[in-house]
């Protein structure tokens, strides 16, 4: 017959044990593994199609995912020396403010091919991920015959009944769209003229959603909650293909580029390194946008792109394209973000 | 020893007298909430007076701007006018259960629990499939033609409102049913005989014996209330921005961990204040 204390110190015995194996099985398992972090949704499987799957083949070594991208939590596990991911996917502008800060590790160029990268978007401390262009999506049934074109349109609520959509965070791009609305030529949009940008966005501040999220703004403009708004292109092509009546407006587009970091004090330095080679090359870069119609950063990728894809990337729309100016967005980014959020508060 | 504790005039129930060697037990519990709770409280502080410089700036700072005083004002207006809306929807429904034959209060008690069970996220999003321009409300409302404009239910105070209402009612609906099914109705039948109109019994018998419900209730939902972060933005629009977010922007955003904090130390102030106020009002020991 079994007593209780008996029954109770096997039980002990067995819990300890478990608790003992799976301590060093779990930090083996982080160990082993590459973390990547990105902003989820659609882009993030793209990039596990494209990038981590093939890695994990290559190299035999598995890579979690991991997300969505926190630059507090980034800041936070750099600054405490317990960092746990180990290639982040951040936005251009901030790469550039965290280099400065101090938070990543270079980019050890000897594993990653310098060759054919767009220099606009890779520098010293990170390689580009992926470039995009902010663009003017709409909801054809909110919108009706009309067909919006140019960031002027998103500001006629006249022409144009209805709430729009913009990303939520100060990041470079709804600023800008607010001055080339209001007729300031692309040559000229830097530095900014934040008086001139605020009053127009004020204008029809009433009638603004935020998007936090890809999959947010997703939804908002599918489900006609918003008319018209500014988007990511790669979104609003999954927006289409996944059959919502919405369309695109390329002109005038944004371009900027997601940049892939290596947070400083990371565990995995060298398998983040050759993680970092796959994805920037030219057919890491091509799988991505195939996949996304995210525009390559690696200018070798252009001819392997499929077809049928090229009028869904940001490269083919260079024509009113403007790009935004990172390293003015880093320099400027605080005094820029209490503004922003003083506004957005008011 | 013993006889001096017994035989001591009584204090008043206000602040009972704590008996240092009673407190072995709690021990264990105590020093988990020091290192856990107290000790990155501390820290956050800290955080506070000295990043990024020294001193009281970012306290300075907060106080003295026009921004953060408007949104520390809509908190707690928005706390405020949640806990008034919950109260009125909640002490019908707590009286209701507390009078009901047992198996119908207990069918609906089960709904209560399981609605509050279930994962907040959810509910926020489910509230905005209901609320959109697009949403089943509007569509609804449209559909019979009550209205000829969707209505705005979302992404602004009334989104809020409607949201975190719902998530606060099993909040104030248990105690205040604990408070009420404690009423012994012979009271009320006695108030009845002696001539009272139902109304009266209402306002002079059964609401100030609920009054402990009521204010226990109020208080849990008040202070839940001035912390909520995902629902204020998920239902919410930025012009009546809640401090929560604002600590989110400060800490995510702009990577100001001593604004974020000192801003957090000033809601744990001015609610720790509440409670105290509170606790003076009711008594320390008549707390449920």
């Amino acid at each position: 017959m079994i007593s209780r204390r008996h029954l109770l110190q096997s039980a002990g015995i067995g819990a300890g044990a478990l608790a003992l194996g799976a301590l060093p099985t779990s930090r083996l398992l982080a160990a082993g593994n590459l973390t990547f972090v990105s902003w989820g949704g659609t882009t993030q499987d793209g990039q596990k199609a494209s990038w981590a799957e093939p890695f994990a083949k290559q190299s035999g070594m598995g890579v979690l995912q991991d997300g969505p991208t926190d630059y507090g939590k980034l800041k936070a596990m750099v600054d405490a020396g317990n960092t746990v991911w180990d290639v982040v996917d951040v936005e251009g502008d901030y790469a550039f403010h965290a280099a400065e800060a101090g938070l990543l590790e270079p980019i050890d160029y000897s594993i990653v091919k310098k060759e054919n990268l767009d220099p606009r978007f890779s520098f010293e401390y990170g390689v580009g991920s992926f470039y995009y262009s902010f663009v003017l999506g709409y909801n054809k049934d909110a919108v009706g015959s009309k067909t919006p074109e140019g960031w002027a349109d998103i500001f006629d609520t006249t022409k144009f009944p209805g709430k729009r959509s913009f990303w939520k965070w100060s990041s470079p791009g709804v600023l800008e769209m607010a001055l080339l609305a209001d007729g300031v030529p692309a040559d000229k949009l830097y530095p900014l003229d934040l008086d001139r940008a605020f009053a127009k966005l004020s204008s029809i501040k009433k009638d603004i959603l935020w998007w936090a999220s890809g999959a947010e703004s997703q939804q908002q403009l599918a489900s006609g909650e918003v008319a018209l708004g500014k988007f990511w292109n790669g979104r609003m092509y999954a927006l289409e293909q996944s059959g919502a009546n919405t369309g695109i407006s390329w002109k005038q587009n944004m371009a900027l580029a997601d940049i892939l970091v290596v947070p400083k004090g990371t565990k995995n330095k060298e398998a983040a390194m050759k993680f970092l080679a796959l994805a920037a090359s030219p057919e890491g870069q091509a799988a991505m946008a195939n996949a996304t119609a995210y525009a390559p950063t690696n200018t070798a990728s252009l001819p392997m792109i499929d077809k049928k894809m090229t009028s869904t990337l940001p490269s083919e729309h260079a024509d009113s394209q403007i790009t935004l100016d990172m390293r003015y967005w880093a320099k400027n980014r605080d005094a820029i973000g209490e503004r922003w959020y003083a506004w957005q508060a008011a | 020893m013993f006889e001096a504790i017994s035989t001591a005039p009584y204090r008043s129930s206000r602040f009972p007298r704590l008996r240092l060697g009673g407190l072995r037990p709690a021990l264990p519990a105590l020093i988990f909430l020091f290192l856990f709770m107290v000790v990155p409280l501390s820290s956050l502080l800290l955080l506070s007076f000295t990043t990024p410089e020294i001193g009281l700036g970012n306290y300075t700072k907060l106080l003295a701007d026009a921004t953060y005083g408007r949104v520390l004002l809509n908190t707690f207006s928005v706390a405020g006018l949640v806990t008034v809306v919950s109260l009125l929807i909640g002490y019908p429904v707590a009286w209701l259960l507390a009078i009901l034959p047992s198996r119908v209060s207990q069918l609906l008690f089960a709904i209560i629990l399981l609605s509050m069970w279930t994962n907040l996220l959810a509910r926020t999003y489910g509230w905005m499939v209901l609320l959109q321009r697009t949403g089943v409300i509007n569509r609804l409302l449209l559909h019979l033609g009550l209205i000829d404009q969707p209505l705005s239910l979302i992404n602004n105070l009334a989104g809020v409102t409607i949201g975190m209402t719902y998530i606060m009612l099993p909040y104030i609906i248990l105690p205040l049913h604990a408070t009420i099914s404690a009423i012994d109705p012979a009271i009320m039948q006695a108030a009845a005989i002696t001539g009272a109109r139902p109304r009266q019994i209402f306002w002079h018998v059964m609401l100030p014996m609920s009054l402990p419900g009521i204010g226990a209730g109020c208080m849990m939902v008040f202070v839940m209330a001035l912390g909520y972060y995902v629902t204020p933005a998920l239902l919410g629009g930025t012009s009546n921005m809640m401090l929560a977010e604002m600590i989110a922007q400060q800490v995510q955003s702009l990577l100001n961990w001593g604004l974020g904090s000192a801003a957090a130390f000033i809601l744990l102030a001015v609610t720790l204040v509440f409670y105290a106020v509170y606790i003076r009002a009711v008594g320390l020991g008549r707390l449920r």
